[in-house]
């Protein structure tokens, strides 16, 4: 059970994240949503310690996270596996190379500087990778791949890490709707059959209700609403949006629910995940 | 230039204030570039007064210098040209083999001046890869370390390399070591700086990635910087390599090893034709690995490019 | 609940992947080829070292501890003879600057002569390049040494070798300057009816102008660094003054010395960034 109590952020003047409450039972998919600059990536940032709390804890099992240092911090890192909005893969090293940077945590200073991985950890990372449909780009420079294919080769670079927890910060918002759709699922796939935790920040409120067991909204780093997906009313939903709510709700907007797209938003669509990487 | 006039109804008003703006910008600069001439004519006068740059010295000079160029060409003869060492093991006057008598001497400094800068270009890159990330502002593990690292580095580089040579062969006694060693230290500096600069363009991506899945600082720069920053480092090397091999044929001036002890001896002592026989020899040298090394260069830059 | 672990990946599943994907795993001879390339560097390093002698570093500490102690403890200040030092400081920028002008004065006509769309003819192109490249290949501390010897110790010899080497590396650099001109920039000129003088103007000039300036002023901060060891071997300037103090022991003056120097080349570097950015600032937009 991962435990947010009071958790706050705050950058200069500004509180990004603002005294977040939250239980988050295992193998639970959550997903939170919220305009952009509600403090969503702040707060998924603070759980992988990517960005230090400046108020509140989380404790992780009964153990405080918040305050982890050096070995220990890594060894949370590990842990808790993050997938970012622009993948964050190193584009001039091939795709296994990649993926068994996963498990860079487990590798003493030599093997890690000198680049040396087991047969073993190949055939783990190969498997991950076949789990995601991509075992056949295994040694593809990373860069030649498209959007949807890094962020699948970046879920298993995250699988490598054997985390309890993996964290997706906006995992679709740079990508086009067919690729959307196969990035949520996998991600669905791997919280069912894996039974990991998923917290995962979206922008747009119909993948939420796919995919998501719970919901949590945020506004101005405030948490405004959280219960199940399917208590997520359209007053509820105005609540979290504000004046954008109708956009969010618009079927156009869906990057996820493929049959119902019209061809006019697929061609809509990198204008929106443009708009979503501001 | 001259300047058309499009009356298109835009009214006088405009075109004069224009006009106006023009004319207070051309006096703007044209003072600016007054001033800057007016400086520098004073510089100049100034550098001419201190480095006593006079006409009748530079008179007196000149002729020496056509006749000292005169006295160190090799006296050729185009009849002897490519006559060998007679029996009794003296070589013709007028042949190459006269002009070069100590040809393998050379071939043997020359060697030693290319190890001394090999080895000298590996230690300093290593200590240039290390130093450019703990000095990169955004790589940095901590604001102390990074500016302690850049104010090495500055140190480093800016110091002559002749210099680090004269005070080392102090240290270690005459011999190549000391060249390296003080080449070594102005080339870290130098490509550090250099090293630093590319560290500091590359993307925080791939590094948030790798903090991200639990590495440490020596992870995040191996997986997360390197890969971006290896295609640039590698060129800089060899061009650096380039400059080493000039530098280490000069420390021999001050007993640091190489062909410039050779070179000092025999221009300082002797104004003959083995003068240009070492000289010609060390440009031939330069010149070859400059081009190779530029080849290699162009090439990975081309390769680069295709991507 | 299947968990996913690397505990599952046994010899045989390693075995069954290695089959599908027998690319993914580490190839023997890639691997050893990578071993005994940096077993190659690293023994090469060490071979040299020891060959250079690299022991006596250890062996000699002592004497060197002792004389970076006497570089830091300054004694005596008041005996220190400044007049004298800062003349020399001075002689060496205004060293590096007449021969970096007379570098820039020659190699403008020499850079039009070793350019190939300037310079049609094949044979003297090619004849102005080889003699750049002795220019060049020579170092300048060297010209610095055959000039002491033509006309004897002082700035003269020093002024003359920042010439001769600057006048190499400038030409060679405007001649890729002129070769890299955009043709369609001096086309346009060319459209509007300009004659030969009006094309070099119009055509040329604006777009080499910048460079060509960049250019000489870089040359003149990297001479103002050489010139300080010009006078190692007598050409006059700071570093007569600096091998002088070094031989009679007076470390703690050298230092002094070298600090003023490194001074003296930031506030040159600084001022020629600025002049650089009014002139090339001012003409890119």
């Amino acid at each position: 059970m991962l435990e947010l109590m009071q958790l706050t952020k705050r950058f200069g003047d500004t509180t990004a994240v603002d005294g977040v409450t939250l239980d988050i039972p295992d193998g639970q998919m959550v997903g939170v949503i919220g305009r952009s600059g509600a403090g969503k990536s702040s707060l998924l940032r603070m759980i992988n310690r990517l960005g230090d709390p400046t108020d509140g804890s989380i404790t992780y099992e009964g153990r405080e996270i918040g305050t982890l240092k050096g070995r220990a911090l890594r060894e949370w890192r590990n842990e808790c596996a993050m997938v970012f909005q622009q993948f964050n893969l190193v584009g001039r090293l091939d795709v296994l190379t990649n993926v068994m940077s996963g498990r860079l945590f487990h590798h003493g200073f030599a093997t890690s500087m000198l680049g040396v991985f087991s047969a073993r950890e190949r055939a783990f990372a190969i498997r991950a990778l076949d789990r995601l449909g991509m075992a056949h780009t295994a040694l593809q420079q990373t860069d030649t791949l498209s959007g949807g294919q890094m962020q699948r080769v970046a879920i298993a670079r995250a699988l490598v890490q054997e985390p309890r927890i993996m964290l997706a910060d906006e995992p679709i918002a740079s990508l086009d709707p067919m690729n959307a759709k196969l990035v949520m699922d996998a991600l669905r796939r791997i919280c069912r059959e894996d039974g990991l935790t998923v917290i995962c920040n979206l922008h747009t409120l119909d993948t939420a209700r796919t995919y998501c067991d719970r919901v949590v909204g945020m506004r101005d780093g405030r948490v405004v609403f959280e219960g199940a997906s399917t208590a997520l009313t359209d007053r509820a939903a105005r609540e979290i949006y504000g004046a954008e709510a109708d956009e969010a709700f618009s079927e156009s907007m869906t990057s996820t629910s493929l049959d119902v797209v019209p061809v006019a938003a697929m061609v809509e669509a990198p204008a929106v995940a443009a708009q979503a990487a501001r | 230039m001259a300047h058309t006039s499009l009356d298109a109804g835009t009214g006088e008003d405009a075109v004069s204030m224009f006009e106006a703006h023009r004319a207070q910008l051309r006096r703007d600069r044209m003072a600016a570039n007054l001033l800057l001439l007016a400086l520098f004519v004073f510089f100049l006068g100034w550098s001419i007064y201190i480095s006593r740059f006079y006409p009748d010295r530079l008179a007196e000079g000149l002729p020496r210098i056509f006749e000292y160029f005169a006295s160190v060409m090799p006296n050729l003869e185009l009849a002897n040209l490519f006559e060998g060492r007679g029996e009794d093991g003296r070589a013709v006057p007028g042949s190459i083999t006269y002009w070069y008598a100590d040809f393998t001497k050379y071939v043997v400094l020359i060697g030693e001046t290319i190890l001394m800068a090999i080895t000298a270009t590996i230690l300093g890159t290593a200590m240039a890869l290390i130093l450019s990330f703990t000095a990169a502002r955004n790589l940095s593990p901590a604001p102390w370390i990074g500016m302690m690292s850049r104010r090495f580095l500055e140190f480093c580089r800016g110091v002559p390399e002749i210099l680090f040579a004269l005070v080392l062969v102090f240290w270690v006694g005459i011999g190549p070591l000391a060249g390296v060693l003080a080449i070594a230290i102005h080339s870290a500096g130098a490509l550090g700086k250099l090293f630093s600069e590319v560290g500091e363009n590359a993307s925080m991506r791939p590094v948030d990635g790798i903090t991200a899945v639990g590495g440490t600082w020596a992870e995040r720069m191996r997986y997360g910087v390197l890969p971006q920053v290896m295609p640039n480092f590698i060129s800089y090397t060899l061009w650096r390599f380039e400059i080493n091999v000039r530098a280490s044929a000069v420390v021999g001036f001050v007993g640091a090893g190489g062909i410039g002890a050779e070179l000092n001896q025999v221009i300082s002592f002797h104004s003959d034709d083995r003068v240009t026989a070492v000289l010609l020899l060390v440009v031939l040298t330069v010149t070859c690995i400059d081009l190779v090394s530029e080849r290699a260069r162009h090439a990975m830059i081309g390769k680069e490019s295709m991507r | 609940m299947s968990a996913f672990t690397i505990d599952q990946i046994g010899p045989e599943a390693i075995a069954e992947t290695k089959a599908r994907h027998p690319g993914a795993f580490a190839n023997p001879l890639v691997r050893t080829l990578k071993v005994a390339s940096w077993a190659v560097i690293i023994g090469y390093l060490l071979i040299s070292l020891h060959l250079f002698g690299v022991w006596d570093l250890f062996g000699r500490a002592d004497r060197a501890l002792q004389m970076v102690s006497r570089m830091l403890v300054w004694q005596d200040m008041e005996t220190w003879n400044y007049g004298h030092i800062y003349w020399g400081i001075a002689q060496t920028v205004a060293m590096a600057f007449l021969g970096t002008l007379l570098g820039t004065v020659f190699a403008l006509g020499l850079g039009f002569l070793a350019a190939k769309n300037t310079m049609p003819i094949f044979v003297v192109r090619h004849a102005v390049r080889r003699l750049l490249d002795v220019f060049r290949g020579i170092d300048q501390v060297v010209w610095g040494l055959v000039f002491v010897r033509a006309v004897g110790l002082g700035p003269l010899a020093g002024v003359l070798a920042i010439f001769v080497s600057d006048m190499g590396n400038l030409a060679k650099l405007y001649s890729e300057a002129i070769e890299n001109v955009e043709r369609k920039q001096v086309e346009g000129v060319r459209a509007t009816g300009a004659d030969g003088a009006r094309i070099i103007r119009y055509g040329y000039l604006p777009q080499i102008l910048p460079v060509f300036i960049s250019l000489s002023l870089y040359s003149f901060e990297s001479s103002t660094r050489t010139a300080t060891i010009l006078g190692l071997v007598g050409a006059g300037g700071i570093g007569m003054i600096i091998i002088e103090r070094f031989r009679a022991g007076l470390f703690d003056q050298v230092a002094f010395v070298v600090l003023n120097v490194l001074v003296v080349i930031a506030i040159i570097d600084w001022g020629s960034g600025r002049i650089r950015q009014r002139f090339i600032g001012e003409r890119a937009h």
